[in-house]
């Protein structure tokens, strides 16, 4: 095609990512280091005091957390809907994309209804005996962690997916013929051939895990506040130029982590394996 | 054809991570039925009384009509950006391919918070808080890398040569497009426009920063959840789970079928 007509069709998008992605992240820099003569003191403030320190520190514990949980537990789910029959795959993908696309906040609430002081758990424990009064579970890391799994898990599961679907299953039966055991074969062969999408889900959870603020702010207590809450509460408060820093160290912080994992990923797959040498 | 036994243990462990992700869900409908005020499980007695007040009260349902509006506006803007950039990104030569799709799909790699942030600055700037067109198009900027990805997978599926006959056959560049290429991307285009759609009827951090004066459906959703507790957010979310499961019922069954149909 016509290089003008290409430049005619990309034109729309190439407006509407100007104006509500690029200049607002340019606004945003700006922001953060004129107030209103050149100053490094919002940045100075974040890395001085030890609370906004913990919140980092927090943000990105909790992601990696949160990454490391959904790709042990999202990998087996992927890997049985790859070995069932295509037809029965697109049905089992529809039980894992409708939960995916529901709204986070639905999805944060319903935590709520389950976990709540009258909720469905602690009835369940009071009528069973277990506990005499209702027991605290809202409020709790252990229950920001719990829901922001279930919140990620699906993305995991599809990319994860996607990458398996690519595997030749043949290879497996090879390695059964010639006498690899079952979880040979899946170590040996399986798994090396869907590492690097495993990989990548990782990463994609990770990253959207960094950008979190409806979960934790409604699940956690103050002591599970992260970045994303950061910046809300000094946005309440005004404190544009501040919260403008700290978003900036949340990005930065999110791709320098996505180039770290991506890194040692690939290396530890590699020593793993000792292929590559 | 079963390629490979897998274990019981397996689908045992399938079916209790499908209960994990649906369980929760599930349980907000009929705490949304009940009589009590309380978010109380299991509900006491069965009422409508939760529905009643959703739809009796124009806060929630000028809350609804708003975040409609919105969503209706970025998901038109959105869609016809991204199809327009998909059909570009493919016509392209190989090597500019990869940068322009990288390019399209730039934002779903930046948190929510930090556009919100930055559309928020830029509009005080430009004095246009609480302005649905900017809301509108701050969403259709966030929901474009979907479009992008879902319509170029089923541009990707296209056979070209149809076009071409079109043109041999002596139409125009635009009825080629029109007769020949488009038809068969309609569904992947709806899909994209439904998942367009609910990107921004759910989105919340945007819409909460640059709205002050009207309120969005998720923000109403959210100022419910903070402050005064009560089943009307059971009644609105088993609503929105209603519907968003039809609608995704059917972009990916579209999405599917696209796919399918077009592959050679």
């Amino acid at each position: 095609m016509k290089r003008i007509s290409l430049i005619w069709l990309l034109l729309p998008a190439v407006l509407l990512l100007a104006a509500f992605i690029v200049m607002p992240t340019f606004d945003l820099i700006r922001a953060s280091i004129f107030d209103p003569d050149f100053t490094f003191k919002h940045f100075q403030r974040l890395v001085e005091r030890g609370v906004y320190i913990d919140v980092m520190w927090r943000t990105v514990r909790v992601s990696l957390i949160v990454a490391v949980i959904c790709t042990i537990v999202g990998y087996p789910v992927a890997m049985f809907i790859n070995l069932q029959p295509k037809k029965r795959q697109v049905a089992l993908l529809f039980l894992i994309l409708i939960p995916m696309w529901m709204s986070v906040l639905i999805r944060t609430f319903a935590w709520i209804v389950v976990l709540g002081r009258e909720g469905l758990i602690n009835d369940l424990m009071i009528g069973l005996g277990m506990t005499d009064g209702p027991v605290q579970m809202l409020y709790t890391s252990g229950t920001v962690i719990t829901a922001m799994v279930q919140i990620m898990l699906p993305i995991q599961i599809i990319t994860c997916y996607s990458a398996m679907t690519e595997i030749d299953l043949d290879l497996m039966r090879a390695a059964r013929v010639l006498g690899a055991r079952r979880w040979q074969a899946l170590t040996r062969v399986y798994l090396p051939l869907s590492y690097d999408g495993t990989l990548t889900g990782l990463v994609i959870v990770f990253m959207m895990s960094m950008g979190f603020f409806i979960t934790p702010a409604l699940l956690g207590g103050r002591q599970d506040m992260m970045i994303a809450n950061l910046i809300e509460f000094q946005v309440q408060h005004l404190n544009w130029s501040f919260a403008a820093a700290i978003g900036i160290v949340l990005l930065v912080l999110t791709v320098s982590m996505i180039l770290l994992l991506r890194w040692t990923g690939r290396f530890a797959f590699r020593r793993l394996l000792n292929v590559g040498r | 054809m079963r390629v490979m036994q897998t274990s019981r243990m397996l689908a045992v462990y399938f079916w209790a991570m499908v209960v994990y992700l649906i369980f929760p869900i599930l349980i907000v409908l009929p705490v949304s039925f009940s009589d009590n005020e309380l978010l109380r499980f299991p509900p006491t007695a069965f009422s409508l009384r939760w529905y009643q007040s959703y739809f009796n009260d124009p806060v929630w349902v000028d809350a609804t009509l708003i975040s409609f509006r919105v969503a209706v506006v970025s998901m038109v803007i959105s869609t016809t950006a991204g199809t327009l950039a998909a059909l570009a990104i493919n016509a392209a030569p190989k090597r500019l391919a990869g940068p322009l799709t990288y390019g399209a799909t730039l934002p779903i790699v930046i948190p929510h918070i930090f556009i919100a942030l930055g559309v928020f600055i830029l509009a005080i700037r430009s004095g246009l808080t609480d302005n649905e067109m900017m809301l509108a198009l701050a969403h259709a900027a966030v929901a474009m890398p979907f479009v992008v990805l879902i319509t170029s997978a089923a541009i990707r599926q296209i056979d070209p040569t149809i076009a071409r006959a079109a043109r041999v056959l002596g139409a125009g560049p635009l009825r080629a497009f029109r007769v020949a290429t488009l038809p068969p991307l309609i569904p992947a285009i709806v899909a994209a426009a439904i998942f367009a759609f609910f990107v921004s009827f759910d989105e919340l951090i945007i819409a909460q920063f640059l709205m002050k004066g009207s309120e969005t459906l998720p923000m109403r959703i959210w100022a419910d959840l903070r402050l005064d507790f009560n089943p009307t957010v059971a009644a609105v979310s088993t609503l929105l789970i209603v519907v968003t499961s039809l609608a995704m019922g059917v972009a990916e069954t579209l999405r599917r079928r696209a796919a399918r149909t077009l592959a050679p």
